[in-house]
C-alpha cells in the first residue's frame, strides 16, 4: 500500500513537471526548448495515466506493470531527443547539426539493435522484454551522453547559463540514479530503503529545470571563474 | 578521418561505455528505469 509520503512525492513530481511547461509558456520560450517541454508535458500525461491505472488495478497488478514500463520507455526516448536538442544548442555555432542528428539516429538504432540481439533469445513476451531492455539501455546511453556533453561544454568554454543549468541538472539526475543503483548493488540489504529515494530523485530534474527557466534569463552568461594570463 | 567516421566512432564508444556501465551498476538485476515520480510496480 502507498503511504501519504508516496502520494505527496508523486503529487510534487507532477506539479514540478507542469511548472516547467507553465514557466516556459510564461517566459515565451516553449518553442526554444521544445524537446525539454515536450518531455515534461508527456511526463505529466504519463503520470496522470499511471495514477488512473494505479487506482483502478493496484500497484502489484499486471496492468499497472505493463503501463508503467511501456510509458517509461516512451519517456526515456523523448528524454533522449531532449538531450539531442541540448547537443544541437551546444554545437550550433560549429554548424554540425547534420552530424549531431546523424549520430543521434545511429546511436538510437545501435542501441535498438543491441537490445534486440540480447532479447532475441527469449521468444516468450519478446516485445515486452525488448521495450524494457531498450529503455534501460537508453537510460545508460543518456547518462554517458550527458557526461560527454558536459566535457564538450567545458572544452568549448560555454557560458550560456541556462544551457549549463539544463545539462548540469540532467547530469545530477542521471548520476543520482546510477549512484543509487550502484549502492543497492553493493549493499542489496539496503535496496528497500534506497528504492524509496527514486521518486524523490525523479522530482529533482523538473524542479531544477523549472527554477532555471523561471529565474535564469535567456541571455544570461556565466562569468569566467578565472582568467588565464598568457605570455606574448 | 572524415566527420562521418568520427560520428560513427563516437556513437560506438558511447554505446560500449553505456553498456559497460549498465553491467557494472545493475548487476543485481534490479530494473533501473524510474523517470516519473509515480511509485514503481511492486513487487518486481
Amino acid at each position: 500500500m502507498l503511504g501519504p509520503v508516496d502520494w505527496i512525492i508523486s503529487l510534487l513530481s507532477v506539479l514540478f513537471e507542469a511548472s516547467v511547461v507553465v514557466c516556459s509558456l510564461r517566459r515565451k520560450s516553449f518553442r526554444r526548448h521544445f524537446f525539454l517541454n515536450l518531455y515534461m508535458s508527456i511526463n505529466v500525461l504519463v503520470s496522470a495515466g499511471q495514477f488512473r491505472v494505479l487506482m483502478h488495478y493496484g500497484r502489484s497488478s499486471l496492468e499497472y506493470r505493463y503501463f508503467y514500463f511501456y510509458s517509461e520507455a516512451l519517456l526515456i526516448i523523448v528524454l533522449y531527443f531532449a538531450l539531442t536538442g541540448l547537443y544541437l544548442k551546444v554545437f550550433e555555432e560549429m554548424r554540425v547539426e547534420r552530424y549531431v542528428r546523424l549520430g543521434a539516429v545511429l546511436l538510437l538504432a545501435g542501441t535498438a539493435c543491441f537490445t534486440y540481439a540480447v532479447v532475441s533469445q527469449s521468444s516468450h513476451r519478446m516485445l515486452t522484454y525488448f521495450v524494457f531492455e531498450l529503455s534501460q539501455n537508453l537510460y545508460f546511453v543518456g547518462l554517458v551522453l550527458t557526461y560527454a556533453l558536459w566535457g564538450a561544454i567545458v572544452k568549448l568554454k560555454e557560458t550560456r547559463a541556462l544551457l549549463v543549468q539544463f545539462v548540469l541538472s540532467l547530469g545530477v539526475y542521471f548520476s543520482a540514479y546510477a549512484a543509487s543503483y550502484a549502492m543497492s548493488n553493493l549493499r542489496p540489504d539496503l535496496y528497500s530503503y534506497i528504492f524509496r529515494l527514486f521518486p524523490i530523485i525523479g522530482c529533482l530534474l523538473p524542479l531544477a529545470w523549472a527554477y532555471a527557466i523561471w529565474r535564469v534569463p535567456e541571455d544570461a552568461r556565466l562569468a569566467p571563474a578565472r582568467l588565464a594570463v598568457v605570455p606574448r | 578521418m572524415s566527420r562521418k567516421l568520427t560520428v560513427v566512432l563516437f556513437a560506438m564508444l558511447v554505446l560500449a561505455g553505456a553498456m559497460g556501465l549498465k553491467t557494472a551498476v545493475s548487476a543485481s538485476g534490479k530494473p533501473t528505469v524510474v523517470a516519473t515520480g509515480m511509485p514503481a510496480p511492486w513487487p518486481w
